[in-house]
């Protein structure tokens, strides 16, 4: 009797360690912590590309910098985007966060910092004054909060109207400077027998944010904006939300049934194939296009609006960059230096097209003309405007995206939709 | 005679069967096309794939398939066999102990696990998703293999303790009381009689329980966050948002992670047939 | 002695499995009962109470209409198409006159269902592209390009085009429980009505359907309880667009959750479809036991 009790206890005990055994088996796979020497430090490094070129790129350099530093360990891990931004969401409410990672600037970055576990690093650039000096000053405003800077920013980016050149040639025309010249040039392109005279993948909700963050931005007092965007005292009432949504709706009109069925990287390949002559697109992807075709092709940025109460210059976009976790180690401030060096960032725009912040990072030699042309209009903007769905609530986001999708098919009116963004609003300020 | 009369009359080619013989070739073919488009597709490329939707490839790229393997689909394949071996081997082992002791002894203590283990079957992953999300965080299991394999074994033991218990209660009560006779104890009841009389039923739950853990999506999206730690179906979806315009790696990817299912299909239909009306597993 | 010692027994081998189903499946059941009453977000460490408030929204919310509408047509359209052509399917495959070709077609109409649903849907994402897709091509070839259309990005067409997916790949599931089950009826019913010169419709209609008339039950309630679960297709070929036109519960159920951050309101819709499928997973194990019995 007692044989059997033991033989049934022996199983449940097998069944444990047996869970407990691939629990172990998965750490070493997650963070290879175990069989670290005394002395060896273990820095955990986090970013959102999973893809190439960058997972390589990013590899090879930790690689590089764990040769030059015997004693550090780096374990990178990476996720997409979406996923980029839940999982660093909860990472930082657990106090869990990686040593180094990626964050956007503006909105998203006072999140982390609002956490109180992120490293302020002004110390360390005062100490450091040519590592400092070596980061286009500009870019910093998106990392400093309350004159703390937080984040060390390195790629930079805007978004534009990309033309093919060629096409606008043949029929005489040129970037638009006015949205009503901008709508005049449409309708020559469609007279012209281009079905499609702008293309964008709508099923990527971020699209639909970036035109709908732009419009807003050009047509919106900023004062307005600064109180609606913030969910604790938003309430979306302007009547300048309802006509930016109709300026949407009317661009919709020009891009066809297929934009809603695809996705913006369908909508640029189009582009590139010369299929259709206009599409709405980030610098960082110019190297995509110049991959793909020898098609001559400039950018213009969102032309002005009549009647706009916001800075008509302002360039949509942000800088992206690194940060720290407060108890992030000493190794990897230098970690963060080698990333960021003049060295590292002249081998990323080679490899990847994605202009950067650093001094001497972008030349003509890594560059094409017209990313310099780009990097050009970044430095001297007016002023940026962040990316809309990091700078909304994402509840009132998602409204303003689907509701897109829904005027482009002709289902829904930006009354409608402005009605549904009030209702959330109100419930948000609760 | 009459009979052979009849079976005559019935293998006659009439009409009706000429028409039923090419509706059910459509249906073949609306089913079989798309897959050997993916099949031809997948060693195009990307040009092609866009400028030519139907002919064959003017060069097969069976690079593709290399390329495939390398970025990442070894990789997810890995884990999917992980985790699906681990899971299988847990169902069997807990489910087959708990059918053991719901088939053999009666009290009121059984009855009740009975109903709980039924009840069990009335909750749908979907339901308990989000409630998993929250335990498995402070667990401290989220992204991590065990965030798939323990959710997975919960999952499949109501089904599979059911379709065993019922095999079970076959065994004649005799063989048992000679066991006993002989000097068995419980747990060699059930390790010497019990689970070398049901290889028929635990090959069932084995092909059941594999069949869902390697296809399981929704579970593998949400509590798996790292590329290293994906299965096939959710790395699936990030070889496509990582892959830009890479469409015929994308394929060679599809295709990889369908053949083993074919291959399995192939060879244990009859365990599949018998496993899939006895145990419903519609996902 | 003995009495004690089985229970001892018993209770240790249930013990594993009774842990797993109470932590992996009856706590977060009830867990989401409890968390529909607050509302709280996946990164906060405070839930707030809100007592019936998400129960009062999911009523209001236009979103959610659309989504159980949607639900019900995945319902139907599966009920038509999957127990009702499957059931044809069978009963011609186990047809005499077929039975040589039988095989071929069993392993083909089945193939679908052991793909895994990443692959098809990603598939069919090629399958319906506006400009590569092999429907429009196809429409073409044949002469109905006025036919062809954006089939996923249409917010008429979308919902279906998921559906159509659906019917695709599972009708040869349901086909097989068909044919297990048309096979344990007695030939001497056919013989018999064959000499009765009953026709082959007559006599699908007069005995597969009436000896079946158990599996046909459960088929259809198997359907209905996936399609009201129905997140993988949905979500991986349109997301719950344009718009939410093809929103389903369990999509909108993630994205409430894990998009927006509202994880009360998502755990209200989980309940909601927790209650309707319960209702439904009773009625088939009364159907099932009724049966046996």
């Amino acid at each position: 009797m007692m044989k059997r009790k033991m033989t049934i206890l022996g199983l449940l005990v097998l069944i444990i360690s047996f869970t407990v055994g691939c629990s172990k088996a998965n750490d070493v796979e997650v963070s290879s912590d175990n069989g670290v020497k005394e002395d060896q430090v273990v820095i955990d490094f986090f970013h959102r590309w999973p893809n190439e070129p960058r997972k390589s790129f990013y590899q090879e350099k930790a690689d590089a910098f764990m040769a030059l530093n015997p004693n550090v360990k780096i374990n990178i891990d990476a996720v997409l985007n979406d996923s980029y931004k839940e999982k660093i969401r909860v990472l930082v409410s657990n106090d869990d966060l990686p040593d180094i990672f990626t964050s956007w600037s503006d909105s998203f970055a006072l999140n982390l910092v609002s956490s109180g576990r992120i490293m302020p690093i002004n110390d360390i650039l005062e100490a450091d004054t040519d590592w400092k000096d070596s980061i286009i000053a500009s870019q910093f405003s998106g990392f400093t909060f309350d004159e703390v800077t937080y984040g060390i920013p390195f790629t930079i980016d805007g978004k534009a109207f990309f033309y093919n050149k060629s096409i606008f040639a043949e029929n005489n025309l040129e970037a638009p400077k006015t949205y009503a010249e901008f709508i005049k040039v449409l309708d020559a392109l469609q007279a012209a027998g281009y079905e499609i005279p702008i293309v964008e993948g709508l099923t990527n909700a971020w699209a639909i944010s970036h035109y709908e963050g732009t419009i807003l931005q050009r047509l919106l007092d900023p004062r307005v904006t600064e109180v609606d965007y913030n969910e604790t005292t938003g309430t979306f009432t302007d009547p300048g939300y309802v006509r930016g949504l109709e300026i949407f709706k009317e661009l919709t009109q020009y891009m066809g049934d297929v934009s809603t069925a695809i996705d913006h990287e369908t909508a640029r390949n189009m582009f590139a194939k010369g299929e259709s002559p206009i599409v709405y697109m980030q610098f960082a992807e110019i190297k995509m296009v110049e991959d793909q075709t020898d098609m001559d092709f400039g950018f213009f940025n969102f032309p002005s609006i009549e009647g706009g109460k916001g800075d008509q210059n302002a360039l949509t976009g942000a800088p992206e960059g690194w940060m720290l976790s407060k108890n992030a180690p000493k190794e990897a401030v230098d970690f963060l230096k080698f990333l960021t060096s003049k060295e590292t960032a002249y081998d990323f725009t080679k490899a990847d097209g994605q202009l950067n912040a650093i001094i001497g990072g972008v030349d003509a030699e890594n560059s094409s003309p017209i990313s310099m042309e780009a990097f050009n209009l970044v430095i001297e903007a007016s002023a940026t405007a962040p990316w809309f769905d990091n700078a909304v609530n994402i509840n009132i986001a998602d409204i303003f995206m689907r509701g897109g999708q829904s005027l482009a098919t002709g289902e829904s009116t930006p009354q409608d939709i402005m009605k549904e963004v009030q209702a959330e609003a109100d419930r948000l300020r609760k | 005679m009459m009979n052979k009369r009849i079976r005559k009359q019935k293998n006659r080619m009439t009409l009706g069967n000429l028409v039923v013989s090419i509706v059910l070739c459509i249906g073949s073919i609306i089913i079989l096309y798309p897959l050997l488009w993916m099949v031809i597709s997948s060693m195009k490329s990307y040009d092609e794939i866009y400028n030519n939707v139907w002919g064959l490839p003017s060069k097969w790229l069976i690079e593709n398939y290399k390329t495939a393997w390398s970025i990442g689909i070894s990789n997810y394949f890995m884990n999917s066999v992980i985790v699906t071996i681990i899971t299988v081997l847990s169902v069997l082992i807990i489910a087959s102990m708990a059918a053991f002791a719901l088939s053999r002894y009666r009290s009121r203590f059984i009855d009740i696990a009975l109903v709980v283990i039924m009840s069990g079957m009335m909750i749908n992953p979907q339901v308990a998703l989000i409630p998993l999300f929250d335990i498995l965080t402070k667990l401290g299991l989220i992204n991590t293999r065990l965030a798939l394999i323990l959710p997975y074994i919960a999952f499949r033991l109501p089904l599979s303790i059911l379709l065993l218990r019922s095999y079970f209660l076959s065994i004649p009560r005799e063989i048992q009381e000679s066991a006993i006779i002989d000097g068995c104890s419980e747990f060699g009841i059930y390790r010497r009689i019990y689970l070398p009389m049901s290889k028929p039923i635990l090959m069932t739950t084995i092909v059941l329980t594999s069949f869902y853990a390697w296809n399981e999506f929704l579970f593998a999206t949400i509590f798996i966050d790292s590329d290293i730690l994906r299965t096939i179906p959710s790395g699936l979806m990030n070889f496509r948002d990582a892959l830009r315009t890479d469409w015929g790696v994308l394929l060679s990817g599809m295709v990889i992670a369908t053949i083993p299912m074919i291959i399995l299909l192939i060879f244990i239909q009859k365990h599949l047939v018998r496993g899939l009306s006895e145990g419903s597993v519609k996902g | 002695m003995n009495k004690f010692k089985n229970k001892i027994a018993a209770f240790l081998f249930l013990l594993p499995c009774l842990i797993f189903l109470f932590i992996f499946v009856f706590i977060p059941l009830f867990k989401n009962f409890y968390n529909s009453f607050f509302e709280y977000s996946v990164f906060s460490t405070t839930k707030d109470f809100v007592g019936l408030d998400n129960f009062k929204l999911l009523l209001t919310d236009k979103t959610i209409k659309v989504a159980l509408l949607n639900n019900i047509r995945y319902a139907i359209i599966s009920v038509i198409f999957q127990v009702g052509l499957g059931l044809v399917l069978a009963a011609v495959l186990e047809h005499q006159f077929f039975r040589k070709l039988a095989p071929f077609f069993r392993v083909t109409f089945f193939m679908p269902v052991m793909i895994s649903i990443s692959v098809i849907a990603l598939l069919f994402g090629f399958i319906y592209n506006p400009q590569i897709g092999i429907l429009n091509s196809f429409l073409e070839l044949v002469g109905l390009e006025t036919l062809s259309k954006a089939w996923l990005g249409n917010s008429s067409t979308a919902i279906y085009a998921v559906i159509a997916m659906s019917q695709w790949q599972s009708v040869g599931y349901i086909m097989m429980l068909f044919i297990v089950a048309i096979q344990r009826i007695s030939k001497e019913l056919y013989e018999a009505a064959e000499i009765d010169g009953a026709s082959k419709i007559k006599q699908f209609f007069y005995i597969t359907v009436p000896q079946v008339k158990e599996t046909l039950f459960i088929n259809i309630l198997l359907t209905i309880t996936g399609s009201m679960l129905v997140f993988n297709e949905p979500y991986i070929l349109t997301n719950g667009g344009p718009g939410v036109s093809s929103m389903t519960m369990a999509v909108y159920m993630y994205q409430s959750g894990f998009f927006k951050d509202r994880m009360g309101y998502a755990s209200t819709i989980a309940i909601t479809i927790f209650i309707i499928t319960a209702i439904l997973a009773i009625i088939q194990i009364r159907i099932s036991h009724t049966g046996k019995d």
